[in-house]
């Protein structure tokens, strides 16, 4: 029983000594929060102000003029295609027009002068292969 | 539907007026809770608005189940905790208590003040618990919620909160005596 009087008595001091705690909100304060609520506005506000959801036969209704749409497209493209092409008139068919000639280029010259160098270097790379050849095959000779 | 839920539903709406008349009972008791949470007076006032701004923005979240008590003070919990780490560093001499909104708060005939000795010998959770428990008379499990901690923990550390204070109570009761007698 005394501690439970104990008790009491702290819970009846903490109370006590948390109301003498001075909590008093300043006018400063309270201006300036009530500036601050009216610069912002809930979440839900917010939502309630743009436009709601579709309801669902919308989107059935979109989807079904979408699918309308397609199928009345693909048919008139096989209507199209069906259709026998239109004959060129006469006067645009007879009047073809003359051949265009291009002077022929000496092209030769140009691929002579971009391989030479090439075909020189592959005679002087079988040259000194022929050396090397010549090379060892003496070393051979002379080895036996 | 009580006048509590028209105002929220009000506030919910947007009403600025319905939402300073719902709040406008709590709002001493928060300031005093977060006087005791915050390292200085500037910062317990920046900490109310903070509260006040997020209870209104996110009133839509608010779920009637809780007291609407219980729910703002969970916001002013993590307020006070997005201030509290900042300001450590001022905070300078830990023995020197003249930057301690409770000091000030308090008049000098009242320093023995035992929410002063809880905030000393308690860490930051407990004395929020034994706040909620003994200034605002909230249940265990409203404390546990806007403490985010199970109804054990909250329990069990009520228990020892009320001892800790117990010893310090009396421990000052057996100073003053031996003070009178000796």
């Amino acid at each position: 029983m005394p501690e439970v009087k104990l008790m009491d008595k702290l819970a009846s001091k903490l109370r006590e000594d948390a109301a003498r705690i001075d909590a008093e909100i300043s006018t400063q304060l309270d201006s300036r929060i009530h500036a601050s609520l009216n610069a912002i506005e809930p979440d839900t506000a917010r939502r309630q102000r743009q436009p709601g959801r579709r309801p669902v036969s919308f989107w059935l209704a979109s989807s079904l003029t979408g699918v309308a749409g397609a199928i009345a497209v693909i048919a008139v493209l096989n209507l199209v295609d069906t259709e026998e092409p239109a004959a060129l008139p006469r006067t645009v068919a007879e009047n073809t027009m003359p051949p265009i000639q291009i002077p022929a280029l000496d092209l030769d010259v140009e691929a002579a002068m971009l391989t030479g160098p090439l075909a020189q270097e592959l005679e002087d790379l079988q040259a000194d292969l022929k050396k090397a050849e010549e090379v060892v095959r003496r070393d051979v000779r002379i080895d036996f | 539907m009580s006048d509590e839920l028209k105002l929220i539903d009000a506030a919910k709406g947007g009403s600025v007026d319905a939402f300073s008349k719902l709040v406008h009972g709590y709002r001493e008791g928060l300031f005093r809770f977060l006087l005791t949470r915050c390292s200085s007076h500037a910062d317990a006032e920046d900490a109310l608005q903070d509260t006040l701004i997020n209870a209104y923005r996110y009133i839509g979240s608010y779920n009637p189940q809780w007291r609407f008590s219980t729910w703002l003070y969970r916001i002013a919990i993590r307020n006070a905790g997005k201030l509290r780490p900042a300001n450590l560093a001022e905070l300078g001499d830990p023995a020197d208590h003249s930057a301690d909104p409770l000091a000030h708060c308090i008049a000098d005939s009242e320093r023995d003040n035992l929410w002063r000795s809880a905030k000393r010998v308690l860490s930051d959770e407990v004395f929020a618990a034994m706040w909620l428990r003994y200034v605002e008379d909230m249940s265990v499990r409203d404390i546990a919620s806007v403490l985010e901690r199970s109804s054990s923990w909250t329990k069990v550390n009520l228990l020892r909160g009320r001892r800790a204070l117990e010893l310090e109570m009396n421990g000052k009761a057996g100073n003053a005596g031996s003070e009178a007698y000796g």
